[in-house]
């Protein structure tokens, strides 16, 4: 990868993160615990 | 494999002082003054370890990291809430190996999305699966133990809330995985970790007080007995810091499992040192004890399936697409998973790394002069021997894994 498309990419990070798949199987697990979390306390 | 070990026994340490949610403590103030010690102690340990500037220096290399690292830290945040709950429904003993289910789910995650597995042998795999197997067979066993303990409601809802955590505490291994595939060090994930961790705590305790002076007067009327959950906190780290250079060294299919021998050390500070299960019937002792040694038995089974050469050339790749994804230096990814400095990051510590660690030092100190002994009843003799062991393997593996990586 040249030095030009990694500066590209490094600039854009977030938008990279939110649009990476393996992200978004965190988020859902947590909004689940969170909602165990209400039905136990 | 040591520093697997090492972790197990002072993350087991490290759950101790929620037995103090017994005394009528609120799990979210018990799990948010755990926090703040984890907090103190994440700030401190990497900036007297490495300094804020290595630190920074490797957050300007993957900055995307930054994110991860909170959503894992929320993701511990809930999970260790829920242990509190756990422990306080169906005991330190019983909860413990169910949230250590979190190794299956680790595992899950290492073969769906890191490759791990891939290009392994079939006794590898026969590894893999045999000890899953046998620590399903253990916590199926300590769930019915637990059932035999406690009213079935309790039961239920304690069960519950240690196999949450467990899978809160599974899926953190994603971010943790991303982050040693990119080469980023455990002490400057961590840093970033720890700001996830405490607002996300802040929060739900903010919430489930009732709002800030409700948990301020909670707290106020807590102070003697803080510095016990704080130092939990501090433990905890130290546990978790072997866990993440053992998964950034061994793999997360080895190096969990290792790190979750913390049940069967868990079992000894519950059994022998706060006397839970005095009075049980045989066949629940039988149980809870043959369950939690099961489980472990299942945890090194996978831990000693050793890793083939193919293997690390699948991690390789994982690690190369990763780094292609997130636009990182090939060289810096390459020089950290193999344990050395990337030729840019100069260590050195500055002021501000003397003044953390000062911050950190007086608040703690400020605790202990505050605190008092628990009433709780505890067997002494007992504890100061677990408190021994667990300070022996620290120095053997810290002194191991130094002349190995510099803490790399």
């Amino acid at each position: 990868m040249s030095d030009n498309r990694r500066e590209q990419r490094s600039g854009s990070w977030l938008g990279l993160v939110l649009r990476d798949v393996q992200f978004w199987v965190p988020v859902a697990v947590l909004a689940a615990g969170l909602l165990v979390l209400r039905w136990i306390s | 494999m040591l520093c697997g070990l090492t972790a197990g026994a002072w993350l087991g340490a490290a759950e101790a002082p929620t037995k103090l949610v017994t005394l009528g403590l609120s799990p979210v103030v018990i799990s948010l003054s755990m926090v703040i010690g984890v907090f103190l102690a994440r700030w401190t340990l990497p900036a007297l370890i490495q300094g804020t500037s290595y630190v920074a220096a490797d957050l300007r290399q993957a900055p995307h990291l930054i994110v991860w690292a909170v959503l894992a830290g929320c993701l511990w945040a809930v999970a260790n809430t829920l242990t509190i709950f756990a422990v306080r429904d169906v005991g330190l003993s019983i909860a413990f190996p169910l949230w250590n289910s979190n190794s299956l789910l680790g595992i899950f995650w290492g073969i769906l999305f890191f490759q791990e597995l891939r290009g392994a042998d079939w006794r590898r795999w026969v590894g893999v699966l045999g000890g899953a197997a046998l620590m399903f067979a253990g916590a199926t066993a300590l769930a019915i133990a637990s059932a035999a303990q406690v009213p079935a409601r309790d039961a239920v809802r304690g069960v519950a809330a240690a196999l949450a955590a467990g899978v809160l505490w599974g899926t953190m291994y994603i971010p943790y995985r991303k982050a040693y595939l990119t080469g980023m060090s455990p002490l400057s994930f961590i840093t970033f970790f720890t700001v996830g961790e405490l607002g996300m705590m802040t929060a739900l305790a903010v919430t489930y007080s009732g709002g800030v002076s409700p948990l301020w007067s909670q707290l106020s009327g807590a102070r003697h007995v803080l510095f016990w959950l704080l130092a939990g906190g501090f433990v905890w780290v130290v546990g978790d810091l072997f866990q993440q250079y053992a998964v950034k060294y061994a793999g997360i299919t080895r190096g969990i499992p290792l790190s979750n021998t913390n049940q069967l050390w868990g079992l000894l500070w519950g059994i022998l040192v706060f006397g839970e299960l005095r009075g049980a019937s045989h066949s629940v002792l039988a149980q809870v004890i043959g369950g939690s040694i099961v489980m472990a038995v299942g945890a090194g089974v996978i831990a000693l399936s050793s890793v083939s050469g193919s293997e690390h050339a699948r991690w390789q790749k994982a690690a190369a697409s990763e780094g292609e994804r997130y636009g990182v230096d090939p060289e810096y990814t390459r020089s950290r998973i193999a344990g050395k400095d990337a030729s840019s990051i100069v260590r050195g510590r500055t002021w501000i790394d003397w003044l953390v660690v000062s911050v950190a030092t007086a608040t703690i100190v400020g605790f202990a002069l505050m605190a008092r002994a628990p009433q709780l009843a505890v067997a002494w003799g007992w504890a100061a021997g677990l408190v021994i062991v667990t300070l022996a393997m620290l120095a053997a593996a810290g002194v191991r894994l130094w002349r190995a990586t510099r803490f790399n």
